[in-house]
C-alpha cells in the first residue's frame, strides 16, 4: 500500500516536471501532450472513482498555481476527469487496450470542455470557443496524448524476462 | 467528490491573493530545482549538433568581422548623434525561461530572476522581436509571467502607422485580435505597437502585424486579426524591462492617502 502511494507520488511529480520542462521541446505545432492527464487515467482506470477524484484535485490544483488567473480551473476539470475515469476502472470492468484509448479520448473531451465552460462563465469568453477550441486545440492534444498513452501499452506487452522466487 | 468540487468552485470564486501567493511560493521552490536542472540536461542533446554548426560559421563569419568592425565604427557615430540612448532608456535583465504553464493554455512562464536581479512586479518582458507578457509574482531568484497568451491579460496598442489605439486580446491563446471603431485606419499588414498607455509596457515595443480585418456582427467595430510577433512555442530567452508600472506612484500616494485616513478615523 505505501510502495503504492510512494510510487506513484513520484509518477505524479516527475510527469508535472517533464511537463513544465519537456513537454514544451516536444511540442509539434504547438500542439502538447498532457503526462498528467495521462497519469491521472492510469491511476484512476486502476484505483477507481474516488482515487481517481483525490489525485485529479491534487494534480489540477498542482497546475493551477501556474495559472496566473483562474485558481481552481484545472483542480475542477481533473477532478470531473478523474471521477469520469474512475467510473470504468478496472475492478469493474475489463477492457481492452482499445476501450481504454476511447475513454482517455472521452476524458480529454470533458477534460477540457470543462476547463472552456469555466474560461466562458469566469473570462466572460464567448461561448464559441468551447467549440473551436475543442476541435483546434482538444483535438490534437489528445491524439499526440494518447499516442504518448500507447508507448506505455506497448512497454507493459513487451515480454519481460521471468523473476526467480 | 463534493468537498473536492466545492474546494474548486470556492477557489475560483475568491480573489487570487495571500493565500495563493504563499501557496505558489512554496510549490515553486520545492519544483523549481529539479525543473531547472532538467531544462539545463535537455540542453545538452543539442550541444553536439550546436558545435560542429558552429565550427562551420566560424570560417564564415570570420570573413564578415572585418567587415563589420567597419559599420560598427560607424553605426557608433550614427547612434551618437540620433541618441538612441535617450529615446529608450530601458535596463534590460536578460532571463531564461525555465519552466512552462503545464496547462494546454500556457497562460504564465517562470524565468530564472527574481528579487536578487531588481525584478518588480508588473515590470513588462519582451524577447528582440516583442513583447511578451508582464511580471505577476517574484521571488528571489525566479519570477512568474503572464503571458499576453492568457485570456485574462489585455494591453493597450496601437497600430503604427495611423495611431490608432486598441486592446490586444485572445480567447484561445491561438486567435489574437483587437476591436476597433468600424471607421479606424486600419489596413491589412499594419505593425501593431505597444502604445504605452496601459502603464506597463513603454510605447513602441512590437505586438505583431494585421494578419485579416473580419467583418463584425456588430456595426460600430471591426475586427482586426493579429498574427503576433513573438512564438511563444519557442520562448527560451526573454528580457524583463526594469520599468515599475507608471501607475506605482500613484498607488503609493493613494496607500499613504488611506493610511493616513484610517489614522485619522481611529483618534477620537
Amino acid at each position: 500500500m505505501i510502495s503504492d502511494i510512494i510510487k506513484w507520488g513520484i509518477v505524479f511529480m516527475v510527469s508535472l516536471i517533464l511537463q513544465t520542462s519537456f513537454v514544451p521541446i516536444i511540442s509539434i505545432a504547438g500542439v502538447k501532450p498532457d503526462l498528467l492527464m495521462v497519469a491521472l487515467f492510469f491511476f484512476s482506470i486502476k484505483y477507481g472513482v474516488m482515487p481517481g477524484i483525490f489525485v485529479g484535485f491534487v494534480l489540477g490544483l498542482g497546475q493551477d498555481l501556474y495559472s496566473p488567473s483562474l485558481l481552481g480551473q484545472n483542480a475542477l476539470t481533473k477532478t470531473i476527469a478523474g471521477a469520469f475515469i474512475g467510473l470504468f476502472n478496472e475492478r469493474m470492468m475489463r477492457s481492452d487496450p482499445f476501450i481504454k484509448t476511447a475513454l482517455l479520448f472521452v476524458a480529454f473531451i470533458i477534460n477540457d470542455a470543462a476547463y472552456f465552460i469555466i474560461q466562458i462563465i469566469k473570462l466572460g469568453d464567448p461561448i464559441s470557443i468551447l467549440f473551436s477550441g475543442l476541435f483546434a486545440k482538444c483535438l490534437p492534444r489528445a491524439l499526440y496524448s494518447i499516442a504518448v498513452a500507447v508507448l506505455f501499452y506497448i512497454w507493459e506487452l513487451i515480454p519481460k524476462p521471468a523473476i526467480r522466487n | 467528490m463534493c468537498a473536492t468540487v466545492i474546494a474548486s468552485l470556492f477557489m475560483l470564486s475568491s480573489n487570487p491573493g495571500q493565500q495563493q501567493n504563499i501557496t505558489r511560493l512554496l510549490a515553486f521552490s520545492v519544483f523549481y530545482p529539479f525543473q531547472f536542472y532538467f531544462n539545463q540536461t535537455t540542453r545538452i542533446k543539442n550541444v553536439f549538433a550546436e558545435n560542429r554548426a558552429l565550427k562551420d560559421q566560424i570560417a564564415g563569419l570570420s570573413v564578415r568581422v572585418a567587415q563589420l568592425s567597419e559599420c560598427g565604427l560607424e553605426n557608433n557615430r550614427l547612434t551618437g548623434m540620433l541618441s538612441i540612448s535617450q529615446q529608450f532608456p530601458f535596463t534590460l535583465v536578460p532571463a531564461r525561461v525555465v519552466v512552462r504553464d503545464p496547462s494546454f493554455i500556457s497562460r504564465s512562464a517562470i524565468i530564472n530572476v527574481g528579487k536578487e536581479q531588481g525584478i518588480l512586479p508588473y515590470m513588462p518582458v519582451m524577447t528582440g522581436r516583442g513583447a511578451v507578457g508582464k511580471i505577476i509574482q517574484v521571488m528571489n531568484r525566479m519570477s512568474l509571467v503572464q503571458l499576453m497568451l492568457d485570456p485574462a491579460n489585455r494591453t493597450s496598442v496601437m497600430v503604427q502607422r495611423s495611431r490608432e489605439i486598441g486592446i490586444l486580446e485572445t480567447d484561445n491563446a491561438d486567435d489574437f485580435f483587437i476591436m476597433f471603431r468600424a471607421h479606424a485606419d486600419v489596413n491589412v499588414g499594419d505593425t501593431i505597437i505597444t502604445s504605452g498607455f496601459g502603464g506597463i509596457y513603454p510605447r513602441g515595443l512590437l505586438a505583431g502585424q494585421v494578419k485579416k480585418l473580419s467583418e463584425n456582427r456588430d456595426p460600430i467595430f471591426k475586427k482586426a486579426i493579429i498574427a503576433p510577433e513573438v512564438n511563444f512555442d519557442r520562448l527560451e530567452e526573454v528580457f524583463v524591462i526594469k520599468l515599475p508600472p507608471q501607475w506605482a506612484s500613484f498607488r503609493q500616494e493613494l496607500d499613504t492617502l488611506e493610511t493616513t485616513s484610517a489614522k485619522g478615523f481611529a483618534q477620537p
